[in-house]
C-alpha cells in the first residue's frame, strides 16, 4: 500500500456504505459490555478489555470523526483488531439486547483496508487464483476432471454402480466442494460419492468452474470477486438445471 | 434488487441428517466411543442448522455429549473469518483464542469430535496438538461410511 493515505478516498469509501443500519447501531451501542463474555479472544486474553467486541469497531466513529485524515500506522492498526482479533463469528450479536451485529462492521472496515491495498497476503493469493482458475487453490478444470474420475474408478471398486456424474443435465443436486479436497482430501469426494450412492441420490458436479464453494475474498472485503465466485456456481446450475446447490461440510 | 437465484442451496448436514432420518441410508451400528459436535458458525449460527446438526451427531452416536454452549450459543473455534487460510500470521493468535475451543472440547470427555466444516477441522485439529486433547476429529462424511449398510446388490463380488 502506498505511505500517503488519502482522506478522501476513506470517506469516499465509507460514506455511501453506512446506511441508516450501520448508524443506528454505532448510535445505540450503550457500551454495556455483554458483549465482553462472549467472545473467546477476550476470555483467552485474560478479558482484555481491548477485545471487548463492541470496542474493536471504534474505528468506524473514529474515521469519520477524523474525516478520514490518518496514516498508515493507524490503518495497521485497524488491521491487527479486524484480522488477528476477530473472526466475524457473530456470537456476541446474538447475546447484544440490541442485536448489533458487529461482525459486519468488521467486515466493513476489511473492505476499507482492501480499497486500500491492506490485505493478509493468504486471502490475496486465494483470490489471484479465484481469478485464475475459478477456485482458491489453482486447481486447473483438467486435474478437478482427473480427480474425479479417479475417485470414481476408487469407488467403483467397492461399491457396484457407483458412478460421479460430471455435468450431468437435470440432476436433482449439484453437489460442491472446498477446493482442499481435489488437492488435498480426495477422501471427502470419495465418501460423499458412497453416502449419495447408497441413499440413491440423483447428483452431479460441474466441469467448469463454480465446483468450489468456498469464497476466500468475502474475508477480505474483496466484494467483487466474492460476487464472481458465487455467480460461477449460479451460473452453473442454471445450466445444468438442477434444482439445488448442496454444499460440502 | 440483484440476482434472485432459482436454485436452494442446502448443506451436506441437512442432506446427511434427512437421509438418516428417511431410512435411505441406514446405520449397521453406532459409534460407542464418546463423540460430541462442533457447530460451526456458518453452519449453524449463520446456517441455521443447530438443531440437524445435532440431531445428525446422536444418530451416529452411542454416547454423544453436548458440548457447554451448544447450537446457536456455541463458540467459534478461532479458525472461522479467513484466519485459517492466512497462514503463518495468524497461526498464534488462532492457537491462543481457540484455547475455549479446546476446553469445551475437554470438558465433554469426547473422544471423538464431529467438525463439519474445513476451516473448523483444521483448526480443531491443531488445537488438539497444541492443547493435547487426545480426541479425532472427523467430518460426518467418515463416520457415515464407516456405519452405513450396504445393500447386498452394491457389494462386489469376491473374484
Amino acid at each position: 500500500m502506498p505511505d500517503e493515505v488519502n482522506p478522501q478516498e476513506i470517506i469516499g469509501f465509507l460514506k455511501p456504505r453506512i446506511g441508516a443500519r450501520f448508524r443506528t447501531w454505532l448510535k445505540i451501542c450503550s457500551h454495556c459490555g455483554i458483549c465482553a463474555d462472549t467472545c473467546h479472544y477476550y476470555i483467552a486474553n485474560g478479558n482484555d478489555p481491548k477485545m471487548i467486541p463492541s470496542y474493536k469497531v471504534r474505528f468506524l466513529v473514529d474515521l469519520i470523526k477524523k474525516k478520514g485524515k490518518v496514516d498508515k500506522e493507524y490503518l495497521e492498526k485497524v488491521y491487527h483488531t479486524v484480522y488477528h482479533e476477530c473472526n466475524m463469528c457473530r456470537r456476541c450479536t446474538l447475546y447484544c439486547p440490541f442485536g448489533i451485529d458487529i461482525a459486519l462492521m468488521i467486515s466493513l472496515l476489511r473492505s476499507l483496508l482492501f480499497s486500500q491495498g491492506l490485505a493478509p497476503d493468504g486471502l490475496v493469493r486465494a483470490i489471484e487464483n479465484y481469478k485464475k482458475f475459478g477456485n482458491q487453490m489453482a486447481v486447473t478444470e483438467e486435474d478437478w476432471v482427473d480427480t474425479i474420475e479417479w475417485c470414481e474408478e476408487e469407488m467403483a471398486e467397492e461399491l457396484v454402480g457407483l458412478k460421479i456424474p460430471i455435468d450431468k443435465k437435470g440432476a436433482k443436486i449439484m453437489y460442491t466442494v472446498n477446493a482442499r479436497e481435489p488437492m488435498f482430501y480426495p477422501q471427502d469426494i470419495m465418501e460423499v460419492a458412497k453416502i449419495f450412492h447408497v441413499a440413491g441420490e440423483d447428483w452431479t458436479v460441474p466441469r467448469k468452474e463454480g465446483w468450489d464453494d468456498t469464497n476466500l475474498a468475502m474475508f477480505c472485503g474483496d466484494i467483487k470477486t466474492a460476487k464472481y465466485i458465487v455467480q460461477n456456481t449460479f451460473k452453473r446450475a442454471e445450466e445444468l438445471q438442477v434444482k439445488q446447490i448442496a454444499i460440502t461440510e | 434488487m440483484g440476482y434472485t437465484p432459482k436454485q436452494e442451496v442446502i448443506h451436506s448436514v441437512e442432506l446427511f441428517h434427512d437421509y438418516i432420518r428417511d431410512g435411505r441410508i441406514r446405520l449397521r451400528e453406532k459409534i460407542k466411543e464418546p463423540t460430541t459436535v462442533q457447530d460451526p458458525c456458518n453452519v449453524v449460527r449463520s446456517g441455521g442448522l443447530a438443531d440437524k446438526n445435532r440431531r445428525l451427531a446422536e444418530f451416529l452416536s452411542e454416547d454423544f455429549r453436548p458440548m457447554k454452549y451448544q447450537g446457536n450459543y456455541n463458540f467459534c473455534c478461532g479458525g472461522g473469518g479467513g484466519a485459517m487460510p492466512m497462514g503463518g500470521e495468524m497461526r498464534k493468535y488462532r492457537l491462543k483464542c481457540g484455547k475455549i475451543k479446546a476446553e469445551q472440547i475437554r470438558e465433554t470427555g469426547a473422544k471423538i469430535v464431529f467438525v463439519p466444516c474445513h476451516n473448523c477441522i483444521d483448526q480443531i485439529r491443531d488445537l488438539s496438538k497444541e492443547y493435547d486433547l487426545g480426541i479425532k476429529a472427523i467430518h460426518f462424511k467418515e463416520a457415515i461410511t464407516e456405519l452405513m449398510e450396504i445393500p447386498p446388490e452394491m457389494i462386489p463380488e469376491e473374484d
